[in-house]
């Protein structure tokens, strides 16, 4: 089962990279919409909650099809307005559904993140509830399709006094009280939504909850034009006591209708619970196992000097400052030497991005094997191996870039990283002082980096001195920091070209050939067993 | 130029299914059939069952809670059967509704049928316990007619306000 999953993952991960590809070729990285579905939604919620607000201002419940007849053809801009509402109410759900995607086979599900999978599910389908509620607020025969069958469907469920059903049995007109019942839930939902979200994002330091600005009022803009050039019309008026006839289904929200109108209610329910079951389980069948688990962070009290940066890059606010002096292995021995303040990793939030380890200058935190010191260790060798020459580049590339295609096609050798961000930038000044003529670091792009903000970080440390700061005496002609996702190995050897011609057309300085670090950076690595810690 | 013509016809083309899935056709103009809706809900025949509980039972029980006999009330099952044209359509066994089956019988079914005169008959019977002979309100629930349907129409059969009879009801408007 396992096996089948993650032959799934590396499926639907291959699919991904090439429509990643394609969408950065058109779109460019910075406004691929792919990157930015889970941020779509929220700009989505935005636009409904506006629109949802002025359709609001011309709806009764007493006359739901003949208010919504009159915003559709008489209200100013109301045709549009609501089919602005209508196709972005769709929108979230593709982009919802896509982020879900992305997130399943990145295999960014279990752990620490299967709170905000959870969560994100949960207001997936909160958004499907409210989507329903607002085509019943419609009352024609969509409506009258979604309400009977899902009333129906509900009278399954041994919860309800009496069969929902029988409201709709079409001897008496719908009651003004099913309406307002009906308009409450369509605007309370979304307060719940808010509430979900913030779960959804809790563990998240810095939540990008919005698209960029270009690509948010582009999407808004072109809806509007949409909803202008193919207006939403009125479908007939429900009548219980007739077949709904002349039915359009808007298949984001309607998918449900055609399965529950031909299986019995109790199988479509197990059908829904075996789903719903499936897509929860996501975590628990994704999670490598225990032998094959990356560690999560580690600080040793002996090198922490409280500088807090560590704790401001962490993407996931899994590390806190606590005050040296309890003993449990917080460098307490330590106190009046060191810090008053020392960092501590909470393992139940740590994704073990390795984030924290390029943030470090005395690089001491990060995942056992992958903090600076560790790095450094690792540089050495790959040194000694791969002889990096003068007139040649080396790349450095995040594990879930193109960089493993760029070596393949281009012949320069690459030292691999878990992540951009995880990088310590003296690995970078090894590199160019041992004689390598060029460093390249293939990062993903920055709206898809797997640990949210490595490509971030590893940009501001190797050109705007944010610790741990590439140091002023590396020349930054040697160095290029360059984004390409899984997809993107074509651009990737062009750069490397482009960059292989810049690199020999430099003279080499004298001063880059000494290797000459700092010596206390220049300790062996160190492991966890030797050292235990916090 | 080219790429910016790209992208916004990849971006509309994007939109356009997005607004074309979400009203795709599903139920015809012009439906074919027509529907004999049966919907009621009725007390139905309450039946109690009482005993009396032994010296042992009442020992148990604390001397203020004590009461010699132990009533047990349900609801009675019931037939509905249901023929279209003379032909049998619907033989189902309603039962009441809540977990121990003390609240109302409900009944909500729709009959598909060719557009047209037919004739429909419909019974609902109490399914009695053999044991008892004659209860109150435990009479036969019945209904015969002719209903001549438009495509689309449905006919709805239901109880009077009195609970008494089934009949035939037009929408209220």
């Amino acid at each position: 089962m396992g096996r089948v999953i993650r032959g799934a993952q590396r499926g639907g991960r291959s699919v991904l990279a090439r429509l990643d590809a394609w969408l950065n070729a058109l779109y460019g990285t910075r406004y691929n919409p792919l990157y930015h579905s889970g941020a779509l939604v929220v700009g989505c919620f935005v636009i409904l909650a506006v629109t949802g607000l002025y359709l609001l201002l011309f709806y009764r419940i007493g006359a739901p099809y003949e208010s919504v007849e009159r915003i559709t053809g008489q209200v100013w801009a109301g045709r549009w307005i609501r089919g602005l509402h209508r196709y972005v109410s769709d929108l979230a759900i593709v982009a919802a559904v896509v982020h879900a995607f992305r997130m399943a086979v990145q295999n960014r599900t279990w752990g620490p993140r299967a709170l905000a999978w959870v969560s994100g599910l949960v207001l997936l389908s909160v958004l499907l509830v409210c989507g329903w509620t607002g085509y019943v607020m419609v009352w024609d025969v969509q409506a009258q399709l979604v309400a009977t069958e899902g009333a129906r469907l509900l009278d399954v469920l041994p919860i309800f006094a009496e069969p929902i059903a029988r409201t709709f049995v079409g001897e008496r007109p719908m009651p003004s009280a099913f309406f307002f019942l009906n308009l409450f839930a369509h605007i309370a939902i979304p307060v719940g939504i808010l509430l979900i979200l913030w779960i959804h994002v809790s563990r998240l330091a810095r939540p990008a909850l919005m698209p960029t600005r270009p690509l948010f009022w582009a999407t808004t803009g072109l809806f509007t034009v949409l909803s202008v050039a193919w207006p939403i019309s009125m479908a007939p008026r429900a009548d219980l006591l007739r077949v709904p006839s002349d039915v359009a289904l808007d298949v984001f929200y309607g998918f449900w209708i055609p399965l529950s109108q031909a299986i019995p209610p109790g199988a479509v329910w197990l059908t829904g619970l075996a789903a719903v079951a499936a897509v929860l389980a996501v975590p628990f069948r994704t999670r490598p196992p225990d032998e094959a688990r990356v560690e999560p962070s580690w600080v040793n009290p002996r090198f922490c000097t409280g500088c807090e940066q560590c704790y401001h890059d962490c993407p996931y606010e899994a590390i806190s400052m606590v005050r040296r002096g309890d003993g449990q292995g917080d460098g307490s021995e330590l106190k009046g030497d060191r810090s008053e303040f020392v960092a501590l990793v909470d393992p139940s939030r740590c994704v073990s991005c390795g984030i924290c380890a390029g943030s470090c200058a005395p690089m001491g935190v990060g995942p056992p094997g992958r903090t600076g010191r560790d790095q450094l260790a690792a540089v050495k060798e790959f040194v000694e191996r791969a002889s990096p020459k003068p007139d040649d580049i080396v790349l450095v590339g995040c594990a879930h870039s193109a960089a493993r295609s760029g070596e393949a096609l281009t012949g320069a050798p690459l030292l691999r990283v878990s992540c951009a961000g995880n990088l310590h930038t003296s690995v970078v000044e090894y590199l160019v002082r041992a004689g390598a003529g060029g460093v390249m670091v293939v990062s993903c792009p920055p709206r898809d980096c797997w640990n949210r903000e490595g490509v971030k970080w590893l940009a501001e440390r190797l050109y705007n001195e944010r610790a741990a700061e590439l140091k002023d005496r590396v020349d930054r002609r040697r160095l290029r920091v360059t984004h390409a996702s899984e997809g993107q190995a074509g651009s990737l050897v062009r750069e490397v070209e482009r960059f292989r011609a810049e690199v020999r057309s430099l003279e080499r300085t004298l001063g880059e050939s000494s290797i000459e670090l700092n010596p206390e950076c220049d300790l062996p690595a160190i492991s966890v067993a030797q050292e235990g810690g916090s | 130029m080219g790429r910016r013509l790209a992208v916004l016809g990849v971006s509309l083309l994007a939109a356009l299914a997005i607004a074309a899935l979400s009203r795709v056709p599903f139920a015809e103009a012009d439906p074919v059939t027509s529907v004999v809706r049966l919907s009621w809900r009725t007390q139905g025949v309450q039946i109690r069952e009482c005993r009396q509980l032994t010296e042992e039972e009442l020992a148990r029980i604390p001397e203020h809670m004590r009461r010699t006999e132990e009533c047990v009330g349900r609801v009675t099952d019931y037939e509905l059967v249901v023929a279209v044209d003379g032909a049998l359509a619907l033989v189902d066994t309603v039962s009441p509704s809540g977990a121990r089956r003390d609240r109302p019988v409900y009944v909500f079914r729709d009959l598909s049928v060719s557009p047209g005169p037919h004739t429909v008959e419909v019974t609902f019977v109490p399914l009695l316990p053999p044991d008892l002979d004659e209860v109150d309100g435990a009479e036969a629930l019945t209904w015969d007619g002719t209903v001549d349907l438009t495509a689309g129409e449905r006919a709805l059969i239901t109880l009077d306000a009195a609970g008494a009879a089934l009949l035939r009801r037009d929408a209220e408007r």
